[in-house]
């Protein structure tokens, strides 16, 4: 093959420099392979594979019967994707919490509960400190994650603070903000 | 001289070779000094589907072994186990053949060195989230046909203007540079939580940065085409930035950069 | 797991030195099952005690394989290829207002919110009408996270029933949430304000 291309190139090569020599080679013992070889064809038929054919194929049956190669277990555990998981459930959290206390708060009247804003802070200020502050930092861990960590992604819908290095550093920043403003809040 | 078993009981014979005697031990080799570590491994066999995939243990001498994990894998193919399966071809971070999961994250084999602490045992898996066709061999057939959906040659209705070719300034140019470098490895897509959860219908990174690469081709006439193509609620923007791609990416590139001006370009377009 | 149920099997387990290994979870290979839930319950079965000690001590250096906890929510189905290899995977349908707009109006819920929250930490208390323009763009904000979440979790393909329960579930609360939003705002002190008597509670 590779030496049939050369003898082709150096044919074609010849008879652009020498127009005489190619005429005369046409009528002589070598030329007739190469000008055969100038018109390019491929002696390769492709097929197609109709829909109904491929269904049917062995390879259909063995896909069917292939595992799921591991993923969230074995993935290394990273600042990236650990931190997006706790965004959405910080959301989760705090918009269940929301999402509860606006539906219960419009049906209280006709159950008898007391959801009033009064009722509830006197509720509060009876528990015990240790109870109070747990509760506090219930709120106000997921409240100040996903305030900071949605600044962090609203920074990134930009296109900016998008390389690696910047990621993990606004990635602890975040965590570190977290922890100590979610700690001063619960204190108040 | 590899040891799949036995290895300690080995070194402990060598061991207790009384020292008068050491002259006329053949010669030394490094075989005490070797730096065994092991290698758990993904299997799993067709020929054999209806067993659960298991993870095997090789243990190997890191002294006679080259640097990288391919090359770890080639010698457990070679000399150990002949029946352990996985892709490769270019051996230099190229041809994204040998795309796997290595100690948890996705990169290639080839470009991945062997931490020397032999304490540490290596985990290798496949690309997660993949169907696997055997071992560490993953079938990336929906990449490829989501590859293909997106239509990722040169579309133009004009011709050149000096009937040559298209021809692109510096600046314009430069706009690729990040962007075409990507050997479609599947490293950065199989690393996107968002793929494995929506594999069919989200792109995933590698496709995304792909689409970017021609949305951002000056040359290229069908823009508004490709954004429509992408504009709904599966294809990009299941992406939450998550940015695990741009964390593995073996080529360095920046996948989530590419998808964020994606979304950009059809937000406020 | 069904076989971990009948009586006999259990007897006979019992009896086995391995009976332990059986029971525990984390020795059952969980991945193979992830795929096809169907075949597990046939090899659990079939593997008697002894044949398992036996395949376990000729093959050492090989474990069932237990890094993967089971999903038990949406297991991925076994592969399945639309078309020929050759064919490209089909266009999801366009939709301008599920896609590029739906996401900055997103963007603009979640930039809204930025200051609002700020100013009551700033501030102190708030006017009534930022107080329920707080209020309102958190429902809005939370009704469109959630709607992601279904979105991402719940395949329209793969359980198209379960997501319209899911889709129709949440439109229905976020109206009743934000009626009794309404009715707080309106009879009671407001939301920051409420939130502060609480929290110094």
């Amino acid at each position: 093959m590779l030496a049939n291309r050369a003898v082709q190139t150096s044919m074609r090569r010849l008879a652009a420099r020498q127009p005489g020599l190619m005429a005369l080679g046409s009528q002589g013992k070598f030329a007739p392979p190469a000008i055969v070889a100038l018109s390019q064809r491929r002696p390769v038929a492709t097929e197609r594979l109709s829909d109904s054919q491929a269904q049917n194929s062995i390879l259909v049956n063995q896909r069917l019967k292939r595992p799921v190669a591991p993923h969230l277990s074995i993935y290394q555990p990273q600042i990236t994707w650990y931190l997006s998981s706790a965004h959405r459930i910080t959301g989760a959290i705090l918009s269940g919490g929301f999402y509860i206390f606006g539906a219960a708060y419009l049906v209280a009247p006709l159950v008898g509960w007391h959801l009033e804003s009064a009722s509830l802070a006197a509720a509060v200020a009876a528990w015990p400190f240790a109870v109070k502050f747990a509760a506090k930092v219930f709120v106000s861990l997921p409240f100040t994650f996903h305030a900071y960590n949605g600044v962090r992604h609203l920074i990134w819908d930009t296109g900016s603070m998008m390389t690696n290095q910047k990621v993990i550093q606004s990635g602890w920043t975040v965590l570190g903000l977290t922890v100590a403003s979610s700690l001063y809040l619960a204190l108040m | 001289m590899i040891w799949t078993r036995g290895v300690a009981s080995a070194a402990a014979e060598q061991s207790f070779v009384p020292a008068s005697k050491t002259s006329t031990v053949k010669e030394p080799t490094d075989e005490p000094a070797a730096k065994m570590k092991k290698f758990h491994i993904y299997r799993w066999n067709p020929d054999a589907p209806t067993e659960k995939p298991r993870m095997q243990t090789y243990s190997i001498d890191l002294n006679k072994t080259g640097p990288m994990v391919l090359d770890a894998l080639i010698r457990i193919k070679n000399e150990i186990d002949p029946t352990l399966t996985f892709r490769r071809s270019c051996r230099e971070g190229i041809c994204g053949s040998c795309a796997m999961n290595i100690d948890g994250i996705n990169t290639l084999a080839c470009l991945c060195r062997i931490p020397t602490k032999t304490t540490q045992e290596m985990r290798i898996y496949p690309l997660p989230h993949t169907y696997v066709v055997k071992d560490l061999v993953p079938d990336l057939t929906l990449f490829y046909k989501q590859y293909k959906s997106i239509q990722p040659y040169l579309q133009r209705d004009t011709p050149a203007p000096d009937g040559r070719e298209y021809r692109q300034s510096k600046a314009e140019r430069r706009k690729l540079d990040g962007l075409y470098e990507c050997i479609l490895c599947a490293c950065c897509s199989t690393s996107c939580p968002s793929y494995w959860w929506n594999t069919e219908l989200y792109l995933g990174p590698a496709i995304l940065l792909q689409s970017y690469r021609w949305l951002a081709d000056s040359r290229d006439e069908r823009k508004q085409q490709r954004k429509d193509a992408l504009n709904n609620s599966m294809s990009v923007f299941r992406c939450h930035t998550i940015l695990n791609c741009s964390r593995t990416c073996p080529k360095g590139l920046n996948p989530a950069l590419a998808i964020a001006e994606i979304k950009k370009s059809l937000a406020f377009a | 797991m069904a076989s971990i149920i009948r009586p006999s099997l259990l007897a006979q387990l019992r009896a086995a030195p391995l009976s332990r290994r059986v029971f525990s979870t984390r020795s059952l290979p969980t991945i193979g099952s992830c795929s096809n839930p169907s075949r597990r319950p046939a090899i659990r079965s079939h593997g008697e005690p002894a044949s398992l000690a036996a395949r376990s001590s000729i093959l050492p250096h090989s474990v069932g394989f237990h890094a993967t906890p089971a999903r038990p929510i949406l297991p991925p189905l076994p592969q399945r290829i639309q078309g020929t290899t050759n064919e490209a995977q089909p266009i999801v349908e366009h939709s301008a207002t599920e896609g590029g707009y739906h996401w900055a109006f997103e963007r603009i819920i979640a930039v809204t919110l930025v200051p609002l929250t700020v100013a009551p930490f700033a501030a102190g208390s708030m006017h009534p009408v930022i107080d329920a323009a707080l209020c309102a763009t958190i429902i809005i904000h939370s009704h469109i996270g959630f709607d992601a979440m279904i979105t991402d979790y719940l395949p329209k393909k793969r359980v198209p029933k379960t997501r319209k329960l899911f889709e129709w579930g949440l439109r229905a609360g976020t109206l009743v949430v934000a009626v009794g939003l309404y009715e707080f705002e309106t009879n009671d002190v407001g939301l920051t304000e409420a939130i502060s008597r609480i929290w110094h509670a």
